[in-house]
C-alpha cells in the first residue's frame, strides 16, 4: 500500500524538477521570479464635462520600445466607448460617447518597467520635409543661420542650437538682419518650433515631444520638450532654458511628433491629473511580457498568456491547494479540528476580499446568530431541508443587513460580505449546533477556534505575493503540491494532539 | 521533548487516528459493506440470520405517514426504545419506560405527548440523527433492562460493552458507564466513564473518565475496577462472529446485557474510537500487530480465535 503511493510522490517531483530545470534553463525563466525590479506607475484621472454632442477626450498614452515596457495597464470608461489605437509611433486612448450631466470620470493606471541600458537599438530616424507652415524664406533663413556651426559633432550641434532658445548665439554670431528675423519667427511660433526648425535646418533630426518628467509628482499639465538625434540616441532639448539633457530614460514621452497628447472635442476636462510614482515590483512581471511574446510551447501555454482579469483569478487558485495542503497538515499531523475540509479554505478566500480582522468578525457573529436562531428552530420541529433553507436565509439576511450597514458606513469590508462562502456558513452553523448538542459548548468552540485557526493560516498563505508568482510562472509546482499530498496522505503516525490525548497510556510503560 | 513522547507512545504500541484509517479502516473496511452495519434494521436481520441476539424489533417507520402507525403496531407494549436506524453517537434515541393516560413516560421521568413522539419520529425520518444527514428510519425496540452487574458504577441508563474486532479476534474491550454528567448515556464524549477489561477473565481493571484515569465512579463513589463481567466468553464469541457476519475486518461491536435475555448485539461501528486504549492504557497498536503474526489456524473459527485472544492478551 505504501510503496505505489511513494513512488508516484516520487514521479510526481521528478515531473515538476524537470519542467523547472528545462524552463529556467532553456528558456531563460528567473529562478527567483520574485526579485524586485524598479517601475513606475502612471495614473490619468479626469472627469469629462459635456457640451453638445458626443464628447471625444483623445489621451496619449506610454507606449513600448526595448527601453520602456508597459507591464500592466486598467482604464476605467464608465458609460464612454473606449478605443485603444496607434498614431505612428504614439498609443492613444479614445474615450467617445455622450456624457451626463454630471461628468464622467476617466481613469487610467498603468505600471512602465524602465529597463536602463536596453535602449536604443533603435533605427536613426531619418529626415522629412519641412513642414508647409514654413516658407522658403523662413526655410533659407534657418539653413543660413545652421549652416554657420558645420563641421560640429552632432551632440555640440545639439546644444549649441539648443542654446539659442536663450538667446545665445555661439560665434561667429550670426547677422543682424538674420537675427530679426529669426527673433520675429520664433514669437510667432514659438520656441519650440522655432528650435526644431533650427534644428531640421542643421540635418538633425528632432521631434516634438509632450510627456511627464520620469519623477514622483502630480501634474496638471504635460511637459513639452524636443528630441533630437544625435546618431546614437536622442537628445532632450529643454526649451524654456535650452538645456539639453543626454538621459533619455529621465522622462517619459506620451505623445511625440508634434500630435498633442491631449485633445477633447465636444466635452470639457476638469481637474486633469498625471500621477507618476516609483514602485518596485518584481521581476516576474517583466517576464510575464516576455513570454506573452515567446513563440516556445511552454511560453504559449503559459497562464501569462490569460486575459488579465482571468490570471488574477488563477493567481489565487493556484495556491489553494497548498491552502488544503496545510489543512490536511493542521489536522493529520497536528490535530487541529476544523468543520470539514474545504470550510477553511473557503473561509480565507473571502479574507482576501473582507479583510483577516472583519472577515473574522463577520463569520463569529453569524455563528452566532445562526446558533441562536438554530436553537429557536429546534423546537419548531422542523424537517431537514426546510430547515436549512430558513438558516440559509438567515445567513443572505445577514449578509444583506451587513452590506447595508457598510455602505451607510462607509465600511467596504461590510459591503464584501456576499463573497463569504454561505453555503458552507450555513453547514457550518448547523455542524456547530450539532457539535455543541452532542458533545457540548466546549467541544463546539474548539472545533470553531480550529477552524478560524486553520483559515487565518491558509489567508496569509494564499495571499502571499512572492508564492502567488512563483506558482503562477511555474504551474508545475502543482504536482509537487500533489505529491506532499499524497505523501501527507500516507502519514500514519502520530498526531500532536495524540500525544497528549494518549499521555495517559504511554506513561505507563 | 516531542519526539520522546512520540517514542513513547510508540513503544506502549498506541494506535493513532492517521494510523487507524489508513492502515486498518480503509484497508480491512471495504465501503461497500460499511451500510450493513450503519443501518442498525440491517445489521439485526443480519444478526438473526448468524444466531446472535439483539434486542427485539418491535416496528419500522420509513414513511412520514406510518408514524401515527406506529402504536398499533406496538400493540400495548409499554416499555420500547426509539431509535433512528443509522444514528451515531446515541443521539435521537428515547427510552419509553411506561405509558399513561397522558403519555409517554421516559427512562428519566419525564412526560412527553404522544403528539411530541410523533414530532420525534418524523426528526429521525428528516434524517436529523442519520451519520449522512440523508433520509432515516426510525425502529422501536425492546427496552432493555441491565442486568444488575454494573448497578453500583452506573448512574440511569443503560451500561454497553464495547469490543474491537480485527480480522475476527477480540483485541480490546471496555464498557462504557453513564455518569450524571453524560445524561445516562453511556457515551465517552458526553462523559460517560469507559473502564477496560480485562480479555482473559472479563473483569474491569482501570478506567478512564474525559481522558484522565479514574478509580471510582463519580456519581455513586464504588470502585470500577475488580467486577467480573457475566456471559464473557459468549460476548467474546458474538465479537469474533462480527466478522463473518460483516466482512469488516476492523470493527466495534457494542453489547448490553439484558437482566432476562443476556447478552445483546446492540450495535456495530465500521470506525471504532481509539479512547478504548486510555481505559485499558495499553496500546490496540501492539496488539494488531500480534494478530497479524499470529498462525493461520487461529482463524479458522470463531471459537478459535476467542481462545486465542483469552491466551494472548492477559
Amino acid at each position: 500500500m505504501k510503496r505505489p503511493a511513494l513512488w508516484l510522490a516520487l514521479f510526481l517531483f521528478l515531473l515538476t524538477a524537470a519542467l523547472l530545470f528545462y524552463r529556467i534553463v532553456w528558456l531563460g525563466y528567473p529562478v527567483f521570479p520574485t526579485a524586485p525590479g524598479k517601475t513606475w506607475q502612471l495614473t490619468i484621472n479626469t472627469r469629462v464635462m459635456p457640451e453638445t454632442g458626443e464628447a471625444r477626450v483623445l489621451l496619449g498614452l506610454p507606449a513600448e520600445n526595448p527601453g520602456r515596457m508597459v507591464v500592466e495597464e486598467t482604464i476605467s470608461s464608465g458609460a464612454l466607448n473606449l478605443s485603444l489605437t496607434r498614431e505612428g509611433p504614439n498609443r492613444i486612448g479614445i474615450w467617445s460617447g455622450p456624457v451626463e450631466p454630471e461628468g464622467q470620470e476617466i481613469a487610467y493606471r498603468t505600471t512602465i518597467l524602465i529597463r536602463p541600458r536596453r535602449a536604443p537599438p533603435e533605427r536613426p530616424p531619418g529626415i522629412g520635409p519641412y513642414p508647409d507652415r514654413f516658407t522658403r524664406e523662413e526655410i533659407a533663413l534657418a539653413e543660413r543661420l545652421a549652416g554657420r556651426w558645420k563641421g560640429l559633432p552632432p551632440s555640440d550641434l545639439i546644444r549649441a542650437i539648443a542654446a539659442t532658445a536663450g538667446g545665445e548665439w555661439k560665434n561667429p554670431p550670426p547677422e543682424m538682419k538674420d537675427l530679426a528675423g529669426w527673433r520675429a519667427l520664433a514669437r510667432r511660433d514659438g520656441r519650440e518650433k522655432s528650435l526644431l526648425l533650427l534644428l531640421w535646418a542643421a540635418n538633425l533630426p528632432a521631434r516634438l515631444v509632450e510627456g511627464l518628467p520620469l519623477s514622483e509628482s502630480i501634474q496638471n499639465q504635460l511637459l513639452t520638450w524636443i528630441e533630437s538625434w544625435n546618431g546614437r540616441s536622442w537628445e532632450i532639448i529643454l526649451p524654456e532654458k535650452g538645456k539639453v539633457i543626454s538621459d533619455s530614460e529621465a522622462f517619459l514621452p506620451l505623445s511625440v511628433g508634434g500630435v498633442p497628447a491631449l485633445r477633447v472635442y465636444a466635452g470639457e476636462l476638469t481637474e486633469i491629473r498625471w500621477t507618476l510614482s516609483r514602485q518596485v515590483v518584481s521581476r516576474w512581471s517583466l517576464h510575464g511580457e516576455r513570454i506573452r511574446r515567446s513563440g516556445r510551447f511552454l511560453d504559449q501555454w503559459s497562464l501569462f498568456q490569460l486575459p488579465p482579469e482571468f490570471q488574477r483569478t488563477f493567481r489565487i487558485l493556484l495556491l489553494v491547494p497548498i491552502g488544503t495542503l496545510i489543512i490536511g497538515f493542521l489536522r493529520n499531523m497536528i490535530g487541529f479540528p476544523t468543520f470539514g475540509v474545504f470550510m477553511p479554505v473557503l473561509m480565507a478566500l473571502a479574507f482576501r476580499s473582507t479583510g483577516l480582522a472583519y472577515g473574522l468578525g463577520i463569520f463569529a457573529g453569524i455563528l452566532l446568530a445562526g446558533y441562536a436562531v438554530r436553537r429557536g428552530l429546534d423546537k419548531l420541529r422542523l424537517l431537514l431541508v426546510p430547515r436549512m433553507s430558513v438558516i440559509l436565509t438567515l445567513v443572505i439576511a445577514c449578509f444583506t443587513f451587513l452590506a447595508l450597514a457598510g455602505n451607510k458606513l462607509g465600511l467596504r469590508e461590510f459591503m464584501a460580505v456576499g463573497l463569504l462562502p454561505f453555503v458552507i456558513l450555513t453547514m457550518v452553523i448547523e455542524r456547530f449546533f450539532v457539535l455543541v448538542e452532542e458533545a457540548g459548548i466546549r467541544e463546539g468552540l474548539r472545533t470553531a477556534a480550529g477552524s478560524g485557526a486553520v483559515s487565518i493560516i491558509a489567508y496569509g498563505i494564499i495571499s502571499w505575493d512572492p508564492l502567488q508568482l512563483t506558482f503562477f510562472v511555474y504551474p508545475e509546482l502543482l504536482a509537487a503540491v500533489a505529491a506532499v499530498q499524497i505523501l501527507l496522505g500516507r502519514y500514519t503516525g502520530y498526531r500532536l494532539s495524540e500525544l497528549f490525548r494518549f499521555r495517559a497510556v504511554g506513561g505507563s510503560s | 521533548m516531542i519526539l520522546e513522547s512520540f517514542r513513547r507512545l510508540k513503544q506502549a504500541g498506541v494506535l493513532g487516528m492517521n494510523g487507524r484509517n489508513a492502515d486498518y479502516i480503509m484497508r480491512c473496511n471495504p465501503r461497500s459493506f460499511f451500510p450493513l452495519v450503519d443501518d442498525k434494521v440491517l445489521t439485526k436481520k443480519l444478526a438473526e440470520s448468524f444466531q446472535i441476539p439483539t434486542p427485539v424489533l418491535y416496528c419500522v417507520v420509513d414513511r412520514y405517514g406510518d408514524v401515527s402507525g406506529f402504536q398499533e403496531a406496538l400493540r400495548g407494549i409499554c416499555q420500547f426504545a426509539v431509535k433512528p436506524a443509522r444514528g451515531s453517537g446515541g443521539s435521537g434515541i428515547v427510552l419509553i419506560r411506561d405509558c399513561t393516560e397522558k403519555g409517554y413516560v421516559t427512562q428519566s421521568g419525564e412526560l412527553i405527548s404522544p403528539q411530541n413522539l410523533f414530532y420525534h419520529i418524523t426528526d429521525i425520518l428528516s434524517g436529523i440523527y442519520s451519520l449522512s444527514g440523508l433520509e432515516d428510519r426510525a425502529i422501536m425496540e425492546a427496552l432493555i433492562h441491565p442486568d444488575p452487574v454494573f448497578d453500583a458504577v452506573s448512574y440511569q441508563g443503560v451500561p454497553d460493552i464495547r469490543i474491537v474486532v480485527y480480522r475476527g479476534v477480540p483485541v480490546m474491550s471496555m464498557v462504557r458507564l453513564p455518569t450524571k454528567a453524560s445524561d445516562g448515556k453511556a457515551n465517552l464524549h458526553r462523559g460517560a466513564i469507559g473502564a477496560g477489561i480485562g480479555m482473559n477473565q472479563g473483569t474491569t481493571i482501570t478506567a478512564v473518565h474525559r481522558s484522565r484515569v479514574v478509580g471510582n465512579h463519580p456519581d455513586t463513589g464504588n470502585p470500577v475496577s475488580g467486577i467480573q463481567v457475566p456471559y464473557w466468553e459468549k460476548m467474546l464469541w458474538i465479537a469474533a462472529r462480527s466478522f463473518e457476519m460483516t466482512g469488516l475486518g476492523y470493527i466495534g461491536v457494542d453489547l448490553v446485557i439484558d437482566r432476562d435475555r443476556g447478552p445483546l448485539l446492540l450495535e456495530l461501528n465500521a470506525r471504532p474510537g481509539l479512547a478504548i486504549q486510555l481505559a485499558n492504557r495499553k496500546g490496540l497498536k501492539e496488539r494488531l500487530d500480534r494478530i497479524d503474526q499470529a498462525p493461520a489456524e487461529v482463524f479458522a473459527t470463531a471459537e478459535a480465535r476467542v481462545q486465542w485472544a483469552r491466551e494472548a492478551f492477559m
